[in-house]
């Protein structure tokens, strides 16, 4: 890893433990270190823990130990409603919006973070950058395909212009050319200068769009390195890119 | 059946939609059926029947009756102090019992039976502070007046009607139109997405609180007005409570005041056709029907 | 000294019909997790069957058919578990608090029942001469208490053996499943419902039984013996004693009855008479917050769930996606 400077450094953990049951960690002491612009790919075979270690961020899963850092704030003990109004938006895997509501109460959902006088703009902001959604904007969100659902839920963490967007496997259960569709949008917003961190299954179109990337096994950072590169590697040909069978997961 | 019958109704059923839509709210929101529910509706009554009663004191004696009405001003100014006072108490079992119970992710009826050992010590304590005997906000009596058609209705009771009707319009619009309605049923639906979406779950949950207790506060208050206050009136109104905001459809406040007024109507025809002391059982006989034939209820979602 | 030996027999024996009371409770609850909020009108209808079935014939209510003392029992058990499987199978596919809300439902109206049907049950005057197992012995106290205690020990010796057989038992086995794994449940679909009413059922049996035990026992039933309060003093049983747990059903039937029976006597002896009834109203507050202490600070109960009780029944399934990694890797 190349050492960087701590202003560069948007959001970290220290040896960061957490899990949902006391006796029963899941993460088991992760660092983390994310550079302010970058687009950080989190890689692991089922039940690596990927998946509760961007909960744990969002604050959805209990801490047992260690620590989360945000643009110099020590989040930790946060609630999650507050880690969003710090700029910290998470987009979860499954139930990703209110399926009851319009689009457009979604939207206004988000939106009530915001100061009463920045709402409205906000919103048509994000509806110029998905037109879709404008169009569809009295649809209930419960009658959305799933690439218009995940659109929205990405759409919905932007509201609050936050400086860390963190997905939980946005690409799961769509086609694929609805895939390319969402991962061209994440590289549009990265490149927009919001820090994305993303968790993959897909691991070839993800490699292709990230900067960086990290390997998570059991819990623990196992691999990490230069997403170019990274998909090269032994471990990770063994792991995603080789053959379907995962001869380390099974002999465990 | 005289059209008397009807008005008995409608009023008994306003007040029975007014607590039903605190049961369907908490429920909604938190996700449990409350039993101590009925107990916000004495402790209404009778924190209220308190404060009216320092204020008669302060006052030097009893307020002479408003208008048409059977009481004076100190009820209206004491209504106000007994809804804060009841959505205080309401915020105190939550802190003490609900919550820590809540963040330890409780199964369901870990906190369906935490408000049946709350709605004990709660009636218990009533009783013991100003025992079992019946009490009145006043003594004055009403007589009905003719209002047409052969329907008599007291001051009191048309009172009571209006209110629980301007209410329940505020209540839904409040829910429909504004941003802390909004959150409440982003809370409903998906309470994790609710706090990542930056809502203050707890804080939506404190004026859920509020909300339910300061109604069922007013629901307490029209059942002590128009009948009499006791340590069991909340027990005794829980089953057709439960059974108004089940038939209403759970999360739907039209939905639990039009099925308050059904569970009103029918124990009135009840008391009318059967006899008065069957009147208990007609919330049963309704909650079985809606259970057999339409468990979401009038107006609800299926699960 | 004799008055103390027959005052210990007569309290360890209505301890003793509580204690199936909770052994009734624990296989709904503890086993099952089947909220019920109804005990007191399901040991009702147990006591009225038993005591109609038994009484001499009277021209006061309904019956009595003079039937012996175990007819009564047995008629109660069946009585009881037919009530509850009707509740049961109106509200077990439904979500867990509307059973709860309708066994509150059904103790109203099964109150209500007893209370204004005055030719079946007698109304607000009960039932009583009520026959009492050895009534041959009434003359000689001490036997006849003693031997009173060893047939209800017996009872509940008898219960507590069946019903840890039960849960042994591949029927037991099934219910454990069901509850711990829930796409097993779901798997087992319609039959999972089965097994979960079958349950309950039982345990309504059971409250049956032991509601006629109690009628025999003290020879005189009335609506008010039935109240919510009976309700909650169950529950502080089963929850003090542990749920799941057999033994603890009964021995939280016996510690509760005696924090009972002892505070009873605290406020007989410590308020003016005029003064009693409200400060009753204190033990019961008291029972209410043993209750919630219970549930916050031991939610497994004195002597500790047994191993047959579930985590699951206890804390909530995750809401969102359960975590895929956690019991699979350790």
């Amino acid at each position: 890893m190349t050492p960087v400077s701590d202003a560069a450094i948007v959001l970290a953990t220290r040896a960061l433990v957490s899990g949902y049951e006391p006796d029963l960690p899941i993460v088991r002491g992760v660092d983390l270190q994310v550079t302010k612009g970058e687009f950080l790919l989190l890689l692991g075979p089922n039940g690596a823990g990927k998946s509760t270690l961007v909960k744990t961020i969002a604050g959805l899963v209990p801490v047992h130990s260690g620590a989360i850092l945000h643009d110099g704030a020590d989040l930790t003990a946060m609630p999650p409603h507050l880690r969003v109004r710090h700029g910290l938006a998470f987009v979860p895997q499954t139930e990703n919006v209110f399926t009851t509501m319009t689009i457009h109460e979604n939207l206004l959902v988000a939106a009530q973070v915001l100061p009463r006088e920045r709402r409205a703009g906000r919103i048509a902001d994000l509806y110029a950058m998905f037109p879709d959604l404008a169009r569809l904007k009295a649809l209930r969100a419960g009658q959305l395909s799933g690439g218009q659902r995940q659109m929205l839920a990405v759409a919905r963490a932007l509201i609050v212009e936050p400086s860390v967007l963190i997905l939980d496997e946005p690409s799961a259960g769509l086609a694929p050319k609805v895939v390319q569709d969402v991962f061209a949008n994440l590289k549009a917003i990265n490149a927009a200068g919001v820090t994305t961190v993303l968790v993959e299954q897909n691991v070839k179109a993800a490699l292709a769009i990230a900067d960086r990337a990290i390997v998570l096994v059991e819990g623990e950072v196992r691999l990490e390195g230069d997403a170019r590169t990274l998909g090269d590697d032994a471990v990770v040909a063994e792991l995603y890119l080789g053959s379907r069978h995962r001869p380390a997961e099974a002999r465990r | 059946m005289t059209p008397q019958v009807l008005m008995d109704g409608l009023v008994a059923g306003a007040m029975i939609g007014l607590g039903a839509i605190g049961i369907t709210l908490t429920y909604s929101i938190l996700r449990f059926s409350n039993f101590a529910h009925g107990e916000f509706l004495s402790w209404g009554a009778y924190l209220v029947l308190a404060v009216a009663s320092g204020l008669g004191f302060l006052a030097g004696g009893p307020a002479s009756p408003l208008g048409p009405f059977s009481f004076g001003w100190t009820l209206p100014v004491a209504l106000v102090a007994g809804i804060a006072l009841t959505a205080a108490l309401a915020l105190v079992v939550d802190a003490l019992l609900f919550g820590p119970l809540r963040h330890r992710g409780s199964a369901v009826i870990i906190l369906v039976m935490a408000s049946f050992g709350a709605a004990l010590t709660l009636r218990s304590l009533l009783e013991f502070i100003f025992t079992s005997k019946p009490m009145y906000f006043t003594s004055a009596l009403q007589i009905a007046r003719p209002l047409g058609g052969g329907l008599r209705a007291t001051p009191d009771q048309l009172l009571a009607l209006g209110l629980a009707a301007i209410l329940v319009v505020a209540i839904h619009l409040l829910l429909t139109r504004t941003a802390i309605g909004r959150s409440m049923r982003a809370v409903s639906e998906n309470r994790q997405l609710a706090g990542i979406a930056g809502i203050d779950v707890r804080m939506v949950i404190r004026t859920v609180w509020i909300f339910g207790a300061g109604l069922a506060c007013v629901a307490g208050v029209m059942s002590g007005l128009l009948v009499q206050i006791r340590p069991q009136m909340g027990l005794d109104l829980l089953l057709p409570l439960f059974a108004a905001a089940i038939l209403g459809g759970i999360g739907s406040v039209p939905g639990a005041m039009i099925a308050g007024l059904i569970v009103g109507l029918a124990e009135a025809m009840t008391v009318q056709l059967v006899g008065a002391e069957w009147r208990a059982a007609v919330a049963f006989v309704i909650l079985v029907a809606i259970l057999l034939l339409r468990p979401r209820g009038l107006f609800g979602r299926p699960e | 000294m004799i008055d103390l030996l027959s005052y210990g027999a007569f309290f360890l024996s209505v301890a003793l019909t509580y204690a199936i009371i909770s052994l009734g409770l624990n296989v709904q609850w503890g086993q099952t997790g089947l909220f019920n909020v109804g005990i007191a009108g399901f040991v009702a209808v147990g006591a009225y069957v038993s005591a109609l079935l038994t009484t001499p014939a009277t021209a006061d209510h309904l019956g009595g058919f003079g039937l012996p003392v175990a007819a009564g029992w047995l008629g109660a058990a069946v009585a009881t578990g037919f009530v509850t499987f009707l509740v049961g199978a109106l509200t077990i596919r439904l979500r867990s608090d509307y059973l709860a809300i309708a066994t509150f439902g059904a103790a109203v109206a099964i109150h209500l029942c007893i209370l204004n049907l005055q030719s079946v049950t007698g109304g607000p005057f009960g039932i009583g001469f009520i026959p009492r197992a050895f009534a041959g012995l009434a003359d000689r106290p001490v036997a006849f208490s003693l031997a009173n205690l060893a047939l209800l020990a017996a009872v509940v010796l008898a219960l507590y053996l069946a019903l840890e057989h039960l849960a042994r038992s591949p029927w037991g086995r099934v219910l454990r499943a069901i509850r711990e794994d829930e796409p097993a449940a779901l798997a087992l679909g319609k039959s999972a419902v089965r097994f979960r009413l079958q349950a309950f059922a039982l345990g309504g049996a059971i409250m049956g039984l032991a509601g006629a035990t109690q009628a025999h026992f003290i020879g005189y039933i009335a609506p008010d013996n039935y109240q919510p309060i009976l309700t909650f003093q169950v529950w502080a049983m089963l929850i003090v004693g542990g749920s799941g747990n057999n033994r603890g059903a009964i021995l939280g039937a016996v510690v509760v009855w005696g924090i009972w029976a002892l505070s009873a006597s605290a406020v007989a002896g410590l308020f003016p008479a005029e003064q009693q009834a409200r400060a009753a109203s204190l033990q019961i507050v008291m029972i209410g917050l043993a209750l919630c202490a219970i549930l916050l600070w031991r939610p497994r109960g004195i002597l500790g769930e047994a191993r047959i009780m579930s985590r699951h029944v206890l804390r909530a399934a995750p809401t969102a996606t359960p975590p895929p990694s956690t019991k699979s890797e350790t």
